[in-house]
């Protein structure tokens, strides 16, 4: 059993492993964070991932410049945070129903015109940190990726400025925790509403992106599958602070690497029903430990409409 | 009765306001399907060869309104879960996972208890109904216990659902069905046993199961529930003010938990009655639900969460499902329904939102005018 | 730190304000006119008085001058020239500045973000504005931490809090609405000689709007008394004498303390028999640590009314939760008509025979979304059904029995209940408690943003039910109504009940005391 432990902690592809899936999921959970802080829900946060991912493939096979291709990634989740965001926070469309129907929708476009594209796409060059790197088991996991995974060392940081320390952070937070009380102080409340959540189409959709250029390779519309909702399962379990959520991605992250790595470190293999499920059941029992001591903005899935409360 | 009928159909008075609302319908609708004509251009197919597939498929070709029926059964069964969940304010969006462990549950009993029976029958259908129920009731217990959101533990409850589905389908003990002497390339259960399959129902050369008329049956039935019953008046109170509801005696928990359990049950039946009705011929497999989960929902989100409405709604999406058959034969992708579906729904979402919208600025400017 | 164009902060020598001139402002919602034809002019270096019941239009006037609101016809002016203020930030532009009734704090920030909150500037220097709110402070003698969280402070700290972001803002013109509604007697003193100071060193114009006359009286240079959207008459202070103030309010002759009510309540003593409301040593922990109540005890009995006095904020909230079965208690006992009711199981008071009227009725006292007559039977719809399924025809003859009963104008009982208007809407929800026959009825600010003829009727209707044998507990942050109804005075404070007067021969001074938490 020692013997097991050591094998699990000490093993480097399983660093690898959690980071990769790690990366994805702060990406979006970055985003999300923004918009739970301004007191909005987004389950389409899926289909801004599968929109990055789906719109990188295209402009790359046109282009076959990774840059132009994850500035479209980013601009096409964006495109799907406006929907989301016009329905719901300009016109009084459900949230959760529209979020819904966005995932919906998105997955039959992606998976309909896939044929129509022929898609022509790679991975990313692998880009060692010199020194950093050679740090024993985490050094490959966090410096030795393909470069587009190191766009998340920036976009978490500049998260967390946007929201802490400017003066737009500051009234996404008072429209999450009290619109009424932010609309007589003369904040334009949906306004910022769906500004936090187009700014997490942005982080989707390049994070939709980075996963196509610095993971897998070839798009298929199944690839995202179910990383949003996890993602917002990290920002809950964090208690809708940053580190938090990025804490969250982290576990749920090294649980969806040990479905990968378990076999090769047991040397034998286990259920792979029971692997495939054990991302969704960490998440489950994360969220019953984890959801009753968190704090969420007060006005959070509330619309705001001026004069009700 | 008449109030019935009323509170069902939203009093449609045809004044203004339902004029500008009739009027935003038709523009929106006729937006999405320009959206979708040109999609269907976009990947190099022509648009009057989708739609003479789709209407060939559903309903012109002879035996298709069958089909069709046998469609909407389900869809029918699902969206009726969802309207009473909605009415009491819970948000439950796992129905595909509910279905499918309904159809599980229920494949237990129709699949491997050889000779069947109608009472087995009856017994498949019984197991599929409670599967659900309890499947969703997890989600349940998990929000009223440890605050986790229905919304996110359903929707998680919806992926285990198909890995446990899967795993059924991996062991003969269990529902695989192992074919001795040939390889196990199909992951598939045995088929249900003749004796209990629903009934087939033979008008006019078309033929479907009797899930169409007990999809007829339920929805009229909770219509009448919602609207009639003091556990309908309760649910809709608890579902609109949940403060004023537990000040006037409503127990938030009981009958939140009785909602998530009905719509589970819903999802839970609408999957075995599938199964007995002889979707995807009989066999149980991990693909089982194929979308009718998700499609149900919609369909309860389009129909304004009424019952009564959803029957012609849940006829819609049937149709686009069976039509979606003949569009490969068309050279057109199937899923291209998926994406009609979705920008259909997109757009009607608009015209309520926009009218809703108005009436809330004119609330609000009336309560805001003595302070 | 934004210089607003009205002026610089902190400099020595300042511009005069200009005059505020208001004419002719017309404003209609609906049937109702909020105001009708108003004119008014603010002078600098005064405090205007603005007087009026709920619903004479005063805050309607007010909404207009700060840009929430766009009157239908008139024209402002300020300083000689005509303006439209389109918005609160424009009117922050022109000089105009409010510090609102209930306050535009968010809860979960701290005092220096809420000061700058609205700013236009894109960065966020903590320090300045720190800097900020300590100066403004220590200038208006408004003590408070920029740190502290808001959440956590008391309504005269919050109070203070808003005043400096108003004054952050260098406004010439400075509108109170209602500032008092929250403070103890001796937290409105000081609040006063803050005002004192912006109007007399600054040279500033204090529109003070209020429905109380005391305050105005004390305070106030002039008065201008509005009525039903009109303004009924303008006076200097000095020479007037409250029972004037009141009759120019009212439109009519009245007495402050009206004798009939005396007479009323003398004779139903003698009923005064069975206890039905014992609550023993009742303490509910909060939620965020601490106690909401904090070992509360207090008997109503029947046919009497007792009105809780009492400062906002004091547990009168959860007092009136754990009385609708919304929160349970974590010691303590309550007894209804003798029997002990367990809290916190929906319904169960209710059952009991506690009827409650809530504060706030849009939030927790009817369902607006439904008809009135779903709303009036909301809490007797078993006896509208036989075996699970509802009688419609009961319930429509029992909507259309209590609609006649209790005078509620809709044009028929199947109307949406939002589109009534509020002395209706609280109507309705009066009438679905007493319809129950209660023993115990709750009414928590139960006249709160009504019209007079509306308070009035509930000041009748409350009456009638004591009258009746119901026990009444009438919680009010407004004095004045607890002094003109009830039989019996109690004082909350803090979460508990620090001290009890009978309501005939009323010591003003030590009520206040008791108000302000000194037992």
């Amino acid at each position: 059993m020692n013997n097991f432990i050591f094998d699990v902690l000490t093993d480097g592809p399983l660093y690898e492993s959690t980071f990769r899936l790690a990366a994805i999921l702060a990406f979006a959970a970055a985003g999300e964070w923004v918009a739970e802080r301004a007191g909005t829900i987004n389950i389409s946060i899926e289909a801004m991932l599968l929109g990055g991912h789906f719109g990188a493939a295209i402009a790359f096979t046109a282009s076959q410049n990774f840059g132009v291709a994850i500035v479209v990634g980013g601009l096409a989740g964006m495109a799907i945070a406006a929907l989301q965001a016009w329905l719901s926070h300009f016109l009084t469309a459900d949230q959760f129903g529209i979020g819904l129907t966005l995932n919906i929708l998105l997955l039959g476009l992606a998976a309909f015109l896939q044929p129509s594209f022929d898609l022509n796409t790679r991975l990313a060059g692998v880009l060692s940190i010199p020194l950093l790197s050679q740090i024993p088991l985490v050094g490959p996991a966090l410096f030795g990726q393909r470069w587009p995974m190191y766009l998340i060392y920036g976009l978490v940081p500049l998260s967390w400025w946007l929201v802490a320390r400017t003066n737009w952070g500051l009234e996404v937070r008072a429209v999450g925790e009290d619109p009424q009380s932010a609309d007589v102080s003369g904040i334009h409340v949906n306004a910022r509403r769906r500004q936090a959540i187009l700014y997490a189409g942005l982080l989707s959709g390049i994070g939709g992106a980075v996963y196509l250029f610095g993971q897998v390779g070839r798009f298929e519309s199944s690839n995202i599958g179910g990383k949003g909702i996890i993602a917002i399962a990290a920002v809950i379990f964090g208690g809708w602070t940053l580190r938090g959520a990025v804490a969250g991605c982290l576990l749920f992250g090294y649980v969806d690497a040990l479905r990968l790595n378990l076999p090769t470190i047991l040397g034998y293999s286990l259920n792979s029903q029971l692997l495939a499920s054990l991302p969704f059941l960490a998440t489950v029992i994360v969220m019953m430990l984890f959801a009753k001591l968190t704090r969420q903005p007060v006005a959070l899935a509330r619309p705001f409409v001026r004069g009700l409360k | 009765m008449s109030v019935f009928w009323h509170s069902a159909l939203r009093r449609p008075k045809f004044g203004r306001d339902q004029q500008e609302l009739a009027l935003l319908y038709l523009a929106c609708l006729a937006f999405s399907l320009l959206l979708a004509m040109l999609l269907i251009h976009l990947s190099g197919s022509s648009w009057t060869r989708a739609v003479n597939a789709l209407v060939d498929g559903a309903f012109q070709n002879p035996g298709r309104w069958g089909e069709t029926l046998r469609r909407t059964a389900p869809l029918l069964v699902v969206a009726t879960g969802s309207v009473v969940a909605t009415r009491a304010g819970i948000i439950n969006i796992g129905q595909e996972g509910q279905l499918l462990i309904g159809a599980m549950g229920g494949a237990f009993i129709l699949t491997l208890v050889q000779p069947g029976s109608p009472l087995m029958l009856l017994l498949g259908l019984a197991v599929g109904g409670t599967a659900g129920a309890a499947w969703a009731g997890i989600a349940g217990a998990l929000w009223y216990w440890r605050r986790v959101p229905i919304v996110l533990s359903t929707l998680l409850l919806v992926y285990l659902s198909s890995q446990i589905a899967a795993y059924t389908l991996t062991r003969g003990e269990l529902l695989l069905n192992v074919v001795p002497g040939e390889p196990n390339r199909l992951l598939l259960s045995a088929k249900v046993a003749p004796e209990s399959r629903l009934g087939i129902v033979q008008i006019f050369g078309n033929r479907f199961p009797l899930s169409v008329p007990v999809a007829l049956a339920t929805a009229l039935v909770f219509g009448w529930v919602l609207a009639r019953t003091t556990w309908g008046f309760r649910l809709k109170a608890l579902g609109l003010n949940p403060r004023t509801a537990q000040r006037a005696g409503i127990p938030g928990v009981r009958y939140g938990m009785s909602a998530i359990l009905v719509s589970g049950a819903t999802a839970g039946l609408a999957g075995s009655m599938m199964l007995a009705g002889g979707e995807s011929q009989y066999k149980f497999s991990s693909g089982f639900a194929s979308n009718v989960g998700w499609d149900g929902l919609l369909v309860a989100l389009v129909a304004r969460n009424s019952p009564l409405v959803a029957i012609p709604v849940a006829l819609v999406f049937a149709a686009l499902r069976s039509g979606s058959t003949f569009l490969s034969v068309a050279g057109i992708e199937a899923v291209l329904v998926d994406v009609v579906r979705g920008l259909l729904v997109v757009a009607l979402f608009i015209p309520p939102a926009i009218s809703e919208l108005r009436r809330k600025r004119r609330a609000a400017a009336q309560l805001t005018e003595r302070t | 730190m934004q210089f607003s164009k009205a002026g610089n902060f902190g400099e020595g020598a300042q511009a005069p304000s200009p005059i505020v001139s208001l004419k002719s402002i017309t404003k209609t919602y609906g049937a109702l006119k909020a105001c009708d034809d108003v004119s008014m002019v603010l002078h600098p270096g005064r405090i205007h008085g603005i007087l009026g019941q709920n619903g004479a239009g005063k805050s309607t006037l007010m909404k207009i001058l700060i840009g929430l609101v766009g009157p239908d016809s008139g024209e402002i002016r300020v300083g000689g020239d005509p303006v439209r203020v389109s918005s609160p930030q424009h009117a922050a532009d022109l000089g105009i500045g409010m510090v609102h009734q209930h306050f535009s704090l968010v809860d979960a920030l701290t005092v220096w973000e809420n000061v700058v909150l609205g700013d236009r500037s894109a960065r966020l220097d903590s320090r300045r504005a720190r800097e900020l709110v300590s100066m403004i402070g220590d200038r208006y003698g408004l003590d408070i931490d920029p740190d502290a969280n808001v959440g956590q402070l008391t309504a005269g700290q919050r109070q203070r809090v808003e005043i400096i972001k108003c004054l952050r803002r260098s406004p010439r013109v400075l509108i109170f609405d209602e500032p008092t509604s929250v403070l103890t007697m001796e937290e409105s003193k000081q609040l006063f000689a803050v005002l004192r100071q912006v109007v007399r060193n600054e040279g500033a114009t204090v529109a003070l709007v209020s429905h109380r006359l005391g305050e105005v009286l004390e305070s106030a240079d002039d008065v201008v008394i509005m009525r039903d959207g009109r303004v009924i008459a303008e006076m200097p202070t000095s020479g007037t004498t409250p029972d004037e103030l009141a009759q120019a309010m009212v439109g009519r002759k009245v007495r402050l303390r009206s004798s009939d009510a005396h007479h009323m309540r003398r004779s139903t003593r003698t009923n005064h028999v069975e206890v039905v409301l014992r609550m023993s040593d009742v303490s509910v922990a909060s939620r965020r640590g601490g106690v909401d109540l904090d070992g509360l005890s207090l008997t109503v009995r029947a046919g009497e009314i007792v009105g809780v006095a009492g400062a906002e904020g004091n547990g009168q909230r959860v007092l009136v939760d754990v009385l609708s079965s919304l929160r349970g208690v974590t010691s303590g006992t309550i007894e209804v008509a003798g029997t002990v009711v367990e809290t916190g199981r929906a319904g169960a008071m209710a059952a009991a025979g506690v009827g409650v009227v809530p504060e706030d009725r849009h939030d927790s006292g009817c369902v607006l979304d439904m008809t009135v007559a779903e709303n009036l039977v909301l809490t007797s719809i078993d006896q509208m059904s036989s075996r699970g399924a509802l009688n419609f025809s009961a319930i429509r003859e029992s909507a259309q029995q209590m609609i006649q009963q209790f005078g509620i104008s809709c044009p028929s009982p199947d109307v949406p209940m939002w589109t009534l208007s509020g002395g209706n809407q609280q109507r309705v929800v009066l009438a679905r408690e007493l319809s129950t026959k209660p023993k115990l009825l709750v009414a928590a600010q139960p006249t709160r943003g009504l019209d007079v003829s509306a308070i009035e009727y509930m000041g009748n209707r409350l009456r009638e039910a004591a009258n009746d044998g119901v026990g009444v507990l009438l919680i009010s942050s407004e004095l004045d109504e607890i002094l003109h109804l009830s039989d019996r005075i109690v004082v909350i404070y803090k979460g508990a009940i620090i001290g009890e007067t009978p309501n005939d021969a009323v010591d003003m001074a030590r009520l206040g005391l008791l108000i302000g938490g000194v037992a």
